[in-house]
């Protein structure tokens, strides 16, 4: 493992994190203090930290679901001043709307986007069909299972084409096995796609699994303690869980992150 | 390790008895059918209870009659006589335009109202600001009566049909309101963000995100105050009216002529329940997503 400062630094970051700080509470109390990092295009970076260190207040900062209170939150060289289609957000709540099929759904971002009814209609076919839901396409969610729902979630952001992909915590409420099969499909998408991805995720073995970095975070308040890239990875994805398991490195990567974690529990 | 085997199969074996026990005691007649916490009723069995119900309620009604000693039966007719009597009022004496007129009376305010209440419920459950700004004004009102609007709406608009669909709308605003902005308030944060993240506008998300989430809500209070609506049609009618179920009743009243009374009040309730399965009806099939929910 590497301090991600030694990185590579010669391309432009597709997010800058500037000295972000985020209070509540009329300034009584500090979620997020002085957070600074970058992501480069094509990264999978996962945020990782005890309940409460303020993973989804920077996700969401990054969002523009939320104004930091000081610094700068840059992406793609514009200041992030509110939400845009060019980030798109994966929540751990349902948000297929109810009132739309499955199909429908999918559409929705692309309507947005004023994608032609034709292309749109093909699009979304071929997107429900990547993440395995073309038999449920005239479905409402309220008929789908969780992990479906969140799949047309998933599908309806990925129509948009958005060049970062933010998640929070997007298969928190899937059971394991479920859990795990999006895994694999995120771990497919993002390879195909070559997305920029933040995944707030407070499971360890999810991080290490998906992401290409880790940014742990400590709290109260909301700091980064540690900032690492899995090279052991070197830079691959092991879309087989088992196979990943198998890495030299696997273990010592988990080892020190739940060590990280035990510290973060005891403080 | 053999004795660790052991020990696990008498471990295993003590969870097996108790689970043996545990089917056989749920398998007794339960106690109470008719109280049991978390059972649901199938459609069926809702429509016959239903039935038997009302049924009963005749029943009572039917041995209170009777009940009465003979000279002051009239005050209390049997069911059997109040059909009758509100079946002779149609075909005798034209009663049925009386109960157009009131349903007319009914359904015109409250779209008015609902024309009113829905965009301003949205708006105000939308915007903080403007919830601040309106809803302080609006609820304060909920607790004026509305028949004291009446000496009001009467020097302003006359014994018109004007004055009585404005009361049966003053009657009903102030609360619909109340329940749509909270309706709207109760939609999923999340999906609001979601449209947001989606580059959606601001007037998307107000009317194709907000308004479509909230609509099963809002036609369910648009159901219940309807029905509050009708509570208000006597009130209405009583004053300087000519016609209408409530104008009927109170000329019944003034020559003691109970049946007639008891008519109207039937007549009165066979509509709202008309309008209660009109409006289940129509969020049937506007809201086919949400039957499922339901259950
Ligand atoms: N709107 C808010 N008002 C007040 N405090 C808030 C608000 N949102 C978050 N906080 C506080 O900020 C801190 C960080 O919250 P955040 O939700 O970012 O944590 P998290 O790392 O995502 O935790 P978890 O793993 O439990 O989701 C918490 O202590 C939380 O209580
Ligand atoms: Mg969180």
């Amino acid at each position: 493992m590497n301090q991600a400062e030694s990185g590579n630094r010669t391309k432009s970051p597709v997010i800058d994190v500037r000295k972000v700080t985020r209070e509540y509470l009329a300034g009584t109390f500090t979620a997020v203090s002085d957070v600074s990092f970058e992501v480069q295009e094509g990264q999978v970076t996962a945020l990782v930290g005890p309940s409460g260190c303020g993973k989804t207040t920077v996700l969401r900062m990054i969002a523009g679901l939320e104004p930091p209170t000081d610094g700068e939150i840059v992406v793609y060289g514009n200041s992030v001043h509110g939400p845009g289609p060019e980030r798109g957000m994966i929540f751990q709540a349902y948000t297929s709307f109810p009132w739309l099929t499955a199909l429908k759904n999918v559409e929705y971002g692309m309507k947005i986007l004023k994608v032609p009814p034709v292309e749109r209609r093909k699009r979304a076919m071929q997107l429900l069909e990547e993440v395995r839901l073309s038999p449920a396409a005239h479905q409402y969610p309220a008929e789908l299972s969780g992990g479906m729902k969140q799949r047309v979630a998933i599908a309806r952001t990925l129509a948009q084409n958005p060049r970062v992909l933010l998640m929070d915590e997007p298969f928190g409420a899937l059971d394991a096995q479920v859990r795990w099969e999006m895994q694999e499909m995120m771990i497919e998408i993002f390879q195909a796609e070559n997305k920029t991805v933040v995944l707030v995720t407070h499971d360890i073995q999810e991080a290490i699994y998906l992401a290409d970095r880790i940014i742990f975070f400590t709290r109260n308040p909301g700091r980064i303690k540690q900032d690492i890239i899995l090279d052991f990875k070197a830079g691959r994805r092991f879309r087989k869980k088992e196979e990943l398991l198998e890495q030299d490195g696997y273990i010592r990567a988990e080892q020190q992150l739940f060590a990280w974690m035990r510290e973060e529990i005891q403080n | 390790m053999s004795e660790q085997n052991s020990i696990t199969s008498v471990q295993t074996g003590a969870t097996m008895v108790k689970e043996m026990e545990r089917p056989a005691s749920s398998r007794k007649v339960p106690k109470l059918p008719y109280l049991r916490l978390l059972t649901p009723t199938s459609s069926r069995e809702t429509l016959i209870l239903g039935v038997i119900g009302a049924f009963l309620f005749f029943l009572l009604w039917e041995a209170a009659h009777y009940a009465t000693d003979e000279e002051s039966r009239r005050f209390l007719p049997s069911p059997q006589h109040v059909v009758a009597t509100l079946i002779t009022l149609i075909v005798e004496r034209n009663f049925l335009s009386d109960v157009l007129i009131s349903a007319y009376r009914i359904f015109a305010s409250f779209f008015a109202a609902c024309l009113v209440a829905v965009p301003l419920g949205i708006f105000m459950g939308c915007f903080s600001r403007m919830r601040a700004l309106i809803n302080p004004t609006i609820s304060g009102a909920r607790y004026l009566p509305a028949a004291s609007f009446i000496p009001l709406l009467l020097v302003w608009f006359g014994p018109t049909d004007t004055q009585k669909l404005a009361l049966l709308f003053l009657g009903v605003i102030f609360f619909l309101v109340a329940l749509i902005l909270d309706n709207t308030e109760s939609v999923q944060k999340e999906l609001i963000e979601a449209a947001m993240t989606m580059g959606a506008s601001r007037w998307e998300i107000v009317v194709n995100v907000v308004g479509r989430a909230a609509a099963p809500a809002i036609m369910d209070s648009m159901r219940n105050m309807i029905a509050v609506g009708y509570t208000y049609l006597v009130i209405a009618e009583i004053v300087a009216a000519q016609d209408g179920i409530g104008a009927v009743m109170m000329r019944a009243g003034r020559f003691l002529k109970v049946d007639v009374i008891m008519a109207g009040i039937l007549a009165i309730g066979i509509l709202g329940v008309l309008t209660d399965i009109l409006f289940r009806l129509v969020a049937h099939f506007l809201f086919p997503w949400n039957r499922r929910r339901k259950q």
